[in-house]
């Protein structure tokens, strides 16, 4: 494929595969900053499940938490797409990675559609459960499916 | 252990595991930290952010530490010269020491933070120590994977994903 042949050779791909750290040192900030960014969806999550911080709602908690995970998904989908260029070949071939990628795309767009318009408004707990089932779940997919990805590379 | 080693899809799901929960609980390490620090979630007393947060991070640990004893456990002579599992060790042995240190001072009595004008100094030593412990051991956790017995320093990545 004329996409793949030309994004395989590129001056990232040079750096994360020719030095030393490069590939680690993506890798580290790709796993820290996505921790820190499921983290604050959690806190929201929570929230929705009717687990944690009872005074409080969820819009309050997503209005306090919001930046924080928008920073730290832009660091890891910035650090992910790098060491994707480390070999796109390899990737785009890979089941895991293809079932990852779509479960990542998912998830943000139910993160910055669904979820935000459930957690800003006053859900009923059935909705809030709901809404905070399928954000857990749809994370999850994502963890899992980058963590085979690696495995079975 | 057995089963760990011998099945072959039972290692990669208790990694699974143990990534979920680094990333479902350790950001919630992070906001507390954060809180302590004055710079996130400063609409919540201290008290409602590390009481709130306290079951889940509790059992995120548990979870994780399980985790990890299993896979170490089942690839003990593999982790055994491995430095990088030796550091995330020690990190986590560190984590217990700044437990008994702060949680007496700190974790014990959030409602005490809220009482004073500004943030003690102590729980902003205890939030950034605890950042930068919970950094490190991921940090290290990963590297894990890029040692190479003989070598003493790490292989050329490409190969080792």
């Amino acid at each position: 494929m004329a996409p793949l042949a030309f994004l395989q050779s590129n001056p990232i791909a040079d750096l994360l595969n020719n030095t030393e750290w490069g590939f680690a040192v993506a890798e580290c900030f790709h796993i820290v900053f996505f921790g820190a960014a499921i983290g604050t969806i959690m806190i929201v999550d929570l929230r929705l499940l009717g687990l944690a911080f009872p005074r409080k709602t969820s819009a309050k908690l997503l209005q306090d938490t919001w930046a924080y995970t928008l920073i730290a998904l832009a660091v890891t989908v910035l650090a992910g797409m790098a060491l994707f260029l480390s070999d796109p070949r390899m990737y785009y071939f890979s089941p895991w990675f293809r079932f990852k990628a779509i479960a990542l795309l998912l998830a943000i767009l139910y993160n910055y559609t669904i979820h935000s318009k459930v957690a800003s408004s006053t859900p009923s707990p059935r909705v809030g459960v709901v809404a905070g089932v399928i954000s857990v779940l749809l994370w999850i997919s994502v963890v899992t499916g980058g963590l085979f990805t690696g495995l079975l590379a | 252990m057995t089963a760990v080693e011998q099945t072959p899809w039972v290692y990669p799901v208790i990694m699974a595991t143990h990534l979920c929960c680094i990333a479902l609980f350790g950001g919630m390490i992070l906001m507390t930290d954060l809180r302590l620090l004055g710079l996130a979630l400063r609409d919540q007393t201290i008290a409602e952010v590390v009481n709130g947060l306290r079951p889940f991070k509790r059992i995120g640990f548990v979870i994780m530490v399980t985790c990890g004893l299993l896979m170490a456990g089942s690839e003990a002579p593999t982790y055994y010269p491995n430095p990088y599992f030796w550091t995330k060790m020690t990190l986590l042995l560190l984590v217990g020491v700044h437990a008994l240190v702060f949680k007496p001072i700190v974790y014990d009595h959030p409602e005490a933070l809220d009482k004073c004008p500004a943030i003690p100094t102590r729980a902003k030593a205890a939030a950034m120590l605890s950042l930068i412990l919970w950094v490190s051991i991921p940090i290290f956790g990963r590297l894990i994977g890029y040692y190479e017995p003989g070598e003493g320093k790490a292989p050329q990545t490409v190969t080792h994903r």
